[in-house]
């Protein structure tokens, strides 16, 4: 383990999520206005974010009736730290990757499956009940999409034959995974707007909860309590573009190039749910997630797993 | 160095936070400080080149922590589960036992003979472990566990979206619960009685 490398990787991935973070909230704030119908200057939307935080994080920060004040501190950290976890597990281009481990998409998985803990900790530990009612009910949001992001994940490491990002990322030179497995794109994208808790699946922050999990949240911690969401978007739609969009792989460009373009083509449909879709009642989700969404991952994992043995002949 | 300092900071994390379990005060913090000791002890399985059983271990237990902090909650006497609570019982007896497992854990640390031979280099650690755990009964508990995993979808998928009497989203309620329609008379609609039988 080289001291150099980890600060480096540790940088980059900083700067890459600031990066990430930031497009993000522009994307939205453009969308946003553009669906009102408001006149915009560049300039203005391109600060609009920047203002935002610092008008938010300068304001005097609420507090509750005896919180669980380290555990409310930590959720947004936890957050943040989660999704940039999974953002490291990425590769930009091939072997420009922080977290080069044999099992990226198992750590891909282990940081996505804490997620579930921010969030309920966040709802929780305020000591105060729309808050806990939001934090509650993403624990059920979390065990519906969890399962079909697993399973879709697992179907598109089947074809290269191994649970790093970088072979997956190969084995799909010559067709990429959302031809070869055609479920398991849409699967992932509603699994990842369900993890990120956004648009029409921020059940546990919407406005029947008048805010639900961060309702008592302000300051700093709001200010990063969103940007560690945004983040997970993005790491959600870097990991699809690797390993559904074929990665780093295409013509003319350079590989890191091609990796930022098709994020960005994932990242901007899963941010115009929020501006295009209505919220979807827990129940209504949960129902559909099991009865539907599961039984679907499932095909596609056997699909891929028929097709992996048959190519193994 | 770093290997080493990460190994001992995360070890003194996991012995820490095994012992925050005992002494926190509602089930939720006992929850997640558990969930902080397998956390460091999954990294520490990353460090031994375990790769695949760390981040499963802490993948998994993420689930199964909240799990059990909701299951614990809904269980117990305040549902917020933020009033203080005790975590240890019958301390006599829980004394003893900890003492007696620590010692015979330590002496076996001190006076086990580990093998000394080096794993020779490209070994795929996981498939190691998994050939040695299972061996011939791989192709069983394979089978096993997809047939757990369709049962449990099964079960749920049944019991969620379509319950004995009536949708699950729509509140279920005992046909004898129900007011016949005849009965029911100026009860508006959708004021269906959840408790009390007949009225």
């Amino acid at each position: 383990m080289n001291a150099l490398g980890v600060v480096i990787a540790v940088v980059t991935v900083a700067f890459v999520a600031a990066a990430g973070v930031y497009v993000t909230a522009w994307i939205d704030l453009v969308l946003a206005r553009a669906v009102a119908g408001l006149e915009m200057r560049p300039l203005d939307a391109l600060i609009a974010p920047l203002r935002w935080a610092a008008a938010t994080a300068l304001k005097a920060r609420s507090t509750t009736e005896r919180p669980d004040a380290e555990a409310w501190a930590l959720a947004p950290a936890l957050l943040a730290a989660l999704a940039a976890v999974g953002l490291a597990a990425v590769p930009l281009a091939p072997g420009l990757l922080a977290a080069d481990v044999a099992n990226g998409i198992v750590l891909f998985g282990a940081a996505m499956a804490l997620v579930v803990v921010a969030v309920f900790l966040q709802g929780w530990s305020p000591n105060s009940p729309l808050p806990m009612i939001g934090g509650y009910r993403f624990i059920a949001q979390g065990l519906s999409y969890e399962i079909p992001l697993a399973v879709v994940l697992i179907a598109a490491a089947l074809p290269a034959r191994s649970l790093a990002i970088a072979p997956i990322v190969t084995s799909q030179e010559h067709l990429w995974n959302v031809v070869r497995q055609p479920l398991g794109l849409p699967l992932y994208l509603m699994a990842g707007l369900g993890l990120a808790f956004w648009g029409p699946l921020a059940l546990p922050e919407g406005q029947d909860l008048a805010g639900g999990s961060s309702l008592e949240t302000s300051g700093v911690s709001l200010v990063l309590w969103r940007a560690a969401q945004l983040l997970v978007l993005v790491a959600v739609a870097a990991m699809g573009a690797a390993v559904f969009l074929g990665g780093w792989l295409g013509p003319l460009l350079p590989g890191a190039a091609w990796m930022i373009l098709k994020t960005v083509f994932l990242l901007v449909p899963l941010i115009a749910t929020r501006h295009f879709v209505a919220r979807v009642p827990t129940e209504r989700y949960v129902i559909v997630s099991w009865a539907i969404l599961i039984p679907l991952s499932l095909l596609d994992v056997f699909a891929a797993g028929i097709q992996a043995l048959v190519a193994a002949r | 160095m770093i290997l080493n300092i990460t190994f001992w900071a995360f070890s003194a994390l996991a012995v820490f936070s095994g012992w925050r379990v005992f002494r926190a005060d509602s089930m939720v913090r006992a929850a997640y400080w558990l969930l902080v000791s397998f956390a460091a002890v999954g990294i520490i399985l990353v460090l031994l080149k375990a790769e695949f059983l760390g981040l499963i271990l802490i993948l998994m237990m993420g689930g199964e922590m909240t799990i059990m902090a909701v299951f614990m909650v809904a269980f117990m006497m305040n549902p917020a589960g933020l009033n203080p609570m005790t975590m240890v019982h019958r301390h006599r007896i829980a004394i003893v036992a900890g003492v007696v497992s620590f010692l015979a854990i330590a002496a076996l640390g001190l006076f086990a003979r580990f093998p000394v031979a080096r794993a020779p280099v490209g070994v795929d650690p996981t498939r190691r472990l998994g050939v040695e755990l299972l061996g011939d009964s791989m192709l069983v508990f394979q089978s096993a566990g997809v047939t757990l995993l369709a049962a449990m979808i099964a079960a749920i998928a049944i019991s969620s979206a379509r319950g004995r009497y009536g949708d699950a989203d729509e509140g279920s309620v005992e046909p004898t619960q129900l007011v016949p329609a005849a009965d029911a008379g100026e009860t508006a609609e959708g004021t269906q009685p959840i408790v009390g039988g007949r009225q």
